[in-house]
């Protein structure tokens, strides 16, 4: 637990929803005048309407009740909104047994007071995200797409990231900023639209009192308020959330799993993944573990997470422990930095925390999650580069592409017989070189690396490799070096 | 003049002794409840490892017919799991429990129609959640008692645990002989 960061997730929120308040009550007021005002001119002629100053007061009434319903909403049922607008469903341990147990165990390590409520996404793209006010009242969800590709150190791996979201307060800070936030850009969309669709009022003649026409000049007005208001409000909102609390979060899962390399490799396929989220409205994302949106592989001023290879070269550089500050130790070591992530007085620093060893996944340990996953009519479909993919019956249609190799399989839906079939005998397709001859061109001397063509797979050669084949360890192909 | 300075003086030390004393009172009270929370939350894992045994060996048992020493051994170590009283006691019964349980399912392999058993896989992912959250469950009390037993050693929150009685929890460390196999590598 980061005490410090937790202080100032709470210190932020008191102060993003006072902000807020005191913006919106200053818009409140002005727009209040100007109409005022202008209807005053309008309908008198040129002298000041005789209740002009009264107008701006009763505008900062109206923008303070807006700000109060949003509070309210954000401090009572946005959990709920965000869920729904994401296409959540709950899970029970009876259909997703190793998610809930998964989730249980993180439960567990971080001493959480209550069960997290879990949630499944019908998504291909592997994500996944924390909602809670408190860790008293908390959810998680992930995609379909996450739980069809991630073995369970990986699921772990993220699960432990969200629950550290939830620990660190990061979920409250958010939730609470993008439902107040998020509120006003959809009311400024919805009056944009409204307004384009509204003809009428561009063709009154400001003259004519009373009626429609006086309705449309304060409901132009109010566009025009929440229109010029809800872009700064949404960059004060991206500005405001650090990268560091991504950063934070990877660390509380290295150390509650004690086994970095399972998040780095969830990560990896999360990034190697082509699937683009699809569920996903704008005002949630920075809510996922990955921003849905692609742009973390570059970074950026607006980017509401770090970049995707960095952490995980962090969670892989990892060699001594899984404590705070063996995760500090590889953050500089990754980013040259001597940057003080983690406040010192949460570090620990007298903790050792030692990797465990990766979870013994036999064979028949895998096929327990597969027999569990053919018992929910999940569809199996090998693709010729060696990887089975899983799909929950939620969204077996349509093209599914293969995470590691990018080629499209067509799902007719869902399917028991695929279970069956490869239950029944190991994967046709391991070992299978594509049959094509594949030759690369070697630059001597340096580090390099060819992808196979039969399965996908990059193979790294060192400076020192000085042979004229390389043979591909997953399918079997032999490439040439020219 | 002076001595009412020095009144007061002495009334304001002991006042800022008083809160100081109140507020290591209450962490030290907290960080104990944390302990104690910590260590139901492995108790309740422990007994739903002991309730899910016997579906275990209920089930293996129409498939492993000849290895009666086995569930004797699983069966013996969790009757001695649950009579277990005190933190080191346990911790070494539940090793042992723990080292029987592998030895079943390394026996197990050799009865493929088992593994099959759709039962019986439900039964072994409830088991290895289990595990796993005995584990994490350890390293949470863990955690707590270490954050409890520095606040009790240093100073100065030792003196006010002195004076009311608070004292060092033990750790929770389990015999594993597979978490003893792994080898260490170590490039300091």
């Amino acid at each position: 637990m980061f005490w410090q960061v937790i202080a100032a997730n709470k210190r932020n929120t008191v102060i993003l929803v006072v902000a807020m308040g005191v913006v919106l009550a200053l818009v409140g007021f002005c727009a209040g005048s100007l109409v005022g005002a202008w209807l005053g001119m309008t309908a008198y002629g040129l002298e000041p309407a005789p209740g002009g100053p009264n107008a701006g007061w009763v505008g900062m009434v109206i923008a303070l009740l807006v700000w109060f319903v949003l509070l309210l909403a954000a401090l009572l049922g946005s959990d709920e909104l965000f869920l729904g607008l994401a296409g959540a469903k709950e899970i029970s341990h009876d259909t997703y047994p190793q998610l809930f147990n998964v989730v249980e165990e993180m439960k567990i390590a971080s001493s959480l007071p209550t069960m997290p409520r879990v949630f499944i996404v019908d998504d291909p793209a592997p994500n996944a995200f924390a909602l809670g006010k408190s860790p008293k009242k908390c959810a998680v969800c992930v995609t379909a797409g996450l739980l069809a590709m991630c073995d369970r150190d990986e699921l772990q791996g993220v699960i432990a990231h969200e629950i550290g979201h939830i620990v660190n307060r990061d979920a409250l800070y958010l939730g609470v900023a993008a439902t107040m936030l998020g509120a006003v850009t959809i009311i400024s969309d919805t009056l944009l639209r409204s307004l384009r669709y509204a003809p009428v009022a561009r063709y009154r003649s400001p003259g004519t009192r009373g009626g429609k026409g006086m309705l449309n000049v304060w409901f132009i007005l109010l566009a025009f308020v929440f229109i010029i208001v809800s872009p700064i409000l949404s960059s004060i909102l991206y500005f405001s959330i650090s990268r560091r609390r991504e950063y934070l979060a990877d660390a509380t899962s290295a150390r509650l799993t004690r086994y970095p390399p399972g998040l780095a490799s969830a990560l990896e396929k999360i990034m190697l993944s082509p699937a683009v989220l699809t569920t996903a409205p704008r005002v949630i994302a920075p809510f996922y573990t990955v921003n849905p949106y692609k742009q973390d592989l570059e970074g950026g001023l607006f980017a509401t997470h770090p970049p995707l290879p960095q952490r995980i070269r962090i969670l892989r550089a990892m060699a001594g422990g899984a404590s705070f500050r063996d995760y500090v130790k590889a953050y500089w070591d990754v980013t040259r930095t001597r940057k003080q992530l983690i406040p010192v007085a949460d570090m620990r620093l007298g903790e050792t925390v030692e990797i465990r060893a990766p979870s013994p996944m036999t064979p028949e340990q895998g096929r327990t999650g597969d027999i569990i996953r053919a018992m929910n009519d999940f569809v199996f479909i090998p693709c010729p580069c060696g990887m089975t993919m899983k799909i929950p019956p939620e969204f077996a249609r349509g093209v599914v592409q293969c995470p590691r190799c990018g080629r499209d399989h067509t799902v007719k839906g869902p399917d028991k017989g695929s279970a069956a079939a490869i239950l029944a005998g190991a994967s046709a397709f391991t070992k299978q070189a594509s049959g094509r001859e594949q030759a690369e061109r070697r630059v001597k001397g340096a580090w390099q690396t060819v992808t196979c063509l039969g399965c996908g797979k990059g193979i790294t050669l060192s400076s020192a490799f000085s042979l004229g084949t390389v043979t591909c360890t997953r399918c079997g192909q032999v490439i040439r070096l020219t | 003049m002076t001595g009412t300075i020095v009144f007061w003086v002495v009334v304001g030390i002991i006042v800022a002794l008083v809160i100081t004393v109140v507020g290591i009172y209450n962490s030290l009270v907290a960080l104990r409840n944390q302990v104690r929370n910590a260590w139901s939350q492995i108790d309740v894992q422990l007994k739903r490892r002991h309730d899910l045994i016997p579906n275990l060996v209920e089930t293996a048992k129409g498939y492993m017919k000849h290895e009666r020493e086995t569930f004797d051994a699983v069966t013996k170590a969790r009757a001695h799991a649950e009579a277990a009283r005190g933190v080191p006691q346990i911790a070494q019964a539940e090793g042992r429990l723990t080292e029987a349980i592998s030895r079943f399912m390394a026996v197990m392999e050799n009865y493929p129609e088992l593994k099959a058993n759709q039962n019986f896989l439900a039964v072994q992912e409830e088991l290895a959640s289990t595990e796993n959250r005995i584990a994490f469950a350890r390293q949470a009390y863990n955690d707590a008692a270490l954050l409890l037993n520095n606040k009790v050693e240093m100073f100065p929150s030792n003196i006010v645990a002195k004076l009311f009685a608070f004292t060092k929890e033990p750790f929770f460390e389990m015999e594993d002989s597979s978490e003893r196999a792994v080898p260490k590598v170590s490039f300091s």
